[in-house]
């Protein structure tokens, strides 16, 4: 027994110093950018034998995790707010942004609902919870479910800025999901319900709508014609170097993009 | 009170006893049973040959002439397919422009459905991800996707004012006089002979590595990173906890100081988990910097803090029943109190120690909250013991949240969720087995 302590032991400090010498990458924050990251982190591990490590705790936790140098690379739906590039200015971190792709912000609703299209105005009315009914742009009379996203969600952000606009509030009323994946379960075992989701997230088991007559598609979105996008960003401390770079730098590849497009978002 | 209603009142409180240990057996069974049946089916299942082609291909397994023989005969079968597709392509071509765009979009659904039943089709460029890059493993997503191919999920929204039903159309009917229609009579004959089913049993469900987020292989890493948590929190919490125990029980004088630690103690206990996560993360990541990120000796640390006022009571009740008489035997032969306490107290109370830090280490491995912040990652490689100190590592039960909630494809690979949740279950069950053993091990010993 205690000849395997001390062997236990042994081995514990013995691997110190070999802990400090495998450095991976560390990547934490959105869940949109999470398959993106996640890919690209096994594409690495297949490739070069890099260790990878993705956390997905949301854009608000990634720029946290940023700011405390408890990650090299913060993915982000959003971009940094002006409070949190501040914050990190007082801790001495240089935040940079690099867009790695564009998604557009998919409208969702369930598949049995015969509404088709909304206008960005009526999207927010339903938000603001001024239209409570589906009657009111043009469906059944079925009280309308809203789902939304955390305050930690660059998703939400995003659909805030874009859609609702500066200072308008979404209803007390709306529920509150912490992922894409959870926002897609609500709405698709939800007849009257309404969401958004990050474009790669989207599946049959959800109806998506035009938004001011335009579907969410990859020339819609490129061409800025499609309201609801948004480019998704690493962030790094300062310019990156060595292998944070190379990761950084492999969504301007052919093969990153290959990869970003069959993941449903939009390569650059 | 008379005999008579005695004797009543006896007999009801017998049979509420008997309910309420019926009513436990069942709800726990309920429990059970569907983690069991489902979780089964991750390492049990109808396999398809693209199952047996991953394995050898990514993980160097199985029969190379089996696979390459069922491999030539499906692609047999699946060479009718393709060859009915490419037929109707050039079709297509001949149309009249409008003729052609009627069936454009449906047929890109078709194709769609087949490359993800089949795999990547001919003609097409391999996909980048591994995801993509394989067929259906497993039969009866393989059947769903061949109900896929044949009917169309259609919704009828003629009238805008109701909600509307799905009905199904068999996309026979829309090819019909093309030369695509015998495609859909083809596959349903040949579903079988194009992917090879066979009854699998893949051990290496729990020792491979996850393939593509988790959509192929194994779950090796989380199990190991559960592991290390666990072990790692007991090291830090045992010893401390024992310890204090031993203080609070032999050194301590019952007074203002002694309760006010004791309340503490239990109060500690009663924090909720997520609480200690991220007191975690502020104090032992933000704070200490014991590592650069999250990190497997961060979650440890936090999770030892949490499972520590267990392990205090537990230890505390162990050596408060040590029989009185055992310690003034020893004392009155001479002993100093320490060596009382390391060869006398502690051994005696050992059997319930050790109970109090086993169940302790089944909570620690089954906890969520507190790892969030401090240690799981939801993509990462099993990591070595060297790693422990500055990388992060999944575990079982912060990636059967993420499988459940965050993951892209989740309701495509349930199973793999399931058979996290059956691992994590077997793992706290045979830890809370082995207290069980050990301790009737110790007690014997003890007796003599």
């Amino acid at each position: 027994m205690k000849r395997i302590l001390l062997l236990l032991t042994v081995l514990l400090f013995a691997s110190v110093d070999a802990g400090a010498v495998g450095g991976g990458v560390v990547i934490d924050g959105s869940t949109t950018v999470g398959p993106i990251a996640k890919s690209f982190a096994a594409y690495f591990k297949n490739r070069y034998g890099v260790g990878v490590t993705v956390s997905e705790s949301g854009s608000g936790n990634g720029v946290k995790s940023l700011i405390n140098g408890t990650c090299d690379i913060a993915a982000m739906s959003r971009a940094m707010k002006s409070r949190e590039i501040s914050a990190a200015a007082t801790k001495g971190v240089n935040p940079i942004a690099h867009t790695i792709a564009l998604d557009g912000i998919a409208i969702v609703v369930h598949p049995s609902n015969p509404v088709a299209s909304l206008t960005r105005a009526q999207i927010a009315a339903i938000y603001e919870g001024r239209i409570t009914s589906w009657a009111g742009v043009g469906g059944p009379n079925v009280r309308i479910v809203l789902v939304q996203r955390e305050s930690n969600s660059g998703t939400q952000g995003s659909f805030g800025e874009l859609v609702m606009g500066k200072g308008v509030r979404i209803t007390r009323s709306a529920e509150t999901h912490a992922s894409n994946g959870a926002v897609k379960n609500r709405v698709s075992s939800t007849p009257g319900a309404i969401g958004f989701l990050g474009l790669g997230f989207v599946d049959g088991s959800v109806k998506v709508l035009a938004v001011n007559g335009v579907r969410p598609s990859l020339p819609a979105i490129r061409n800025g014609s499609y309201p609801v996008s948004r480019p998704l960003y690493m962030y790094t401390n300062g310019q990156p170097a060595g292998l944070v770079k190379q990761f950084i730098d492999f969504a301007g590849t052919a093969e990153g993009m290959r990869i970003v497009g069959e993941l449903g978002f939009i390569a650059q | 009170m008379n005999l008579g209603t005695r004797k009543i009142l006896d007999n009801s409180f017998t049979a509420v006893g008997m309910g309420s240990i019926v009513v436990m057996a069942l709800a726990l069974l309920a429990v059970l049973t569907p983690i069991v049946y489902n979780g089964v089916g991750a390492v049990f299942f109808t396999g398809t040959i693209e199952h047996r082609t991953i394995l050898y291909k990514e993980y160097g397994r199985g029969d190379a002439k089996t696979i390459e023989t069922q491999t030539a005969t499906a692609e047999r079968y699946r060479g009718e397919a393709y060859r009915m597709l490419s037929d109707f392509e050039a079709e297509m071509e001949g149309m009249p422009f409008e003729a052609s765009s009627r069936y454009r979009s449906q047929y890109a659904q078709v194709r769609a459905a087949m490359s993800s039943l089949l795999g990547p089709l001919p003609g097409d460029p391999t996909p980048m991800l591994t995801r993509f890059q394989y067929g259906q493993t497993r039969w009866e997503k393989a059947e769903e996707k061949l109900h896929e191919i044949l009917y169309e999920k259609k919704w009828d929204y003629s009238d805008p004012t109701v909600m509307a039903k799905a009905f199904y159309v068999p996309r026979a009917e829309a090819f019909a006089g093309t030369m695509l229609a015998p495609l859909f009579g083809y596959l349903d004959r040949h579903l079988a002979d194009m992917m090879q089913p066979e009854f699998t049993v893949y051990w290496g469900f729990f020792t491979d590595r996850s393939l593509d987020a988790h959509i192929f292989g194994g779950i090796w890493p989380e199990i190991q990173g559960t592991f290390f948590l666990a072990i790692g929190a007991m090291l830090f919490a045992f010893p401390l906890g024992v310890i204090a125990a031993v203080y609070f029980t032999e050194y301590a004088k019952e007074g203002f100081f002694t309760s006010i630690l004791r309340s503490a103690n239990s109060t500690l206990a009663g924090v909720p988990s997520i609480v200690f996560g991220l007191f975690g993360l502020a104090f032992f990541i933000n704070t200490m910097k014991v590592s650069e990120s999250k990190s497997v000796l961060a979650g440890s640390l936090t999770l030892a803090i949490m499972i520590l006022p267990t392990i205090i009571r537990a230890a505390e009740e162990a050596i408060l029943s040590v029989p009185k008489t055992y310690k003034e035997a020893s004392l009155g032969l001479g002993s100093t109190k320490w060596n009382t306490i390391a060869t006398v107290i502690l051994p005696a109370a050992l059997p319930g120690i050790i109970t109090g830090g086993i169940i302790s280490l089944g909570r620690a491995a089954g906890e969520t909250a507190p790892i969030i912040f401090t240690a799981a990652v939801s993509v990462g490689s099993a990591i070595g013991i060297a790693d422990v100190f500055s990388s992060p590592t999944p575990a079982l039960s912060w990636n059967i949240y993420n499988l459940a909630s965050e993951h892209e494809m989740a309701c495509e690979i349930r199973h793999v969720q399931y058979g996290m949740v059956l691992s994590l279950v077997s793992i706290v069950l045979l830890l809370n087995l082995s207290a069980i053993l050990l301790r009737a091990k110790i007690s014997q010993k003890l007796k003599g």
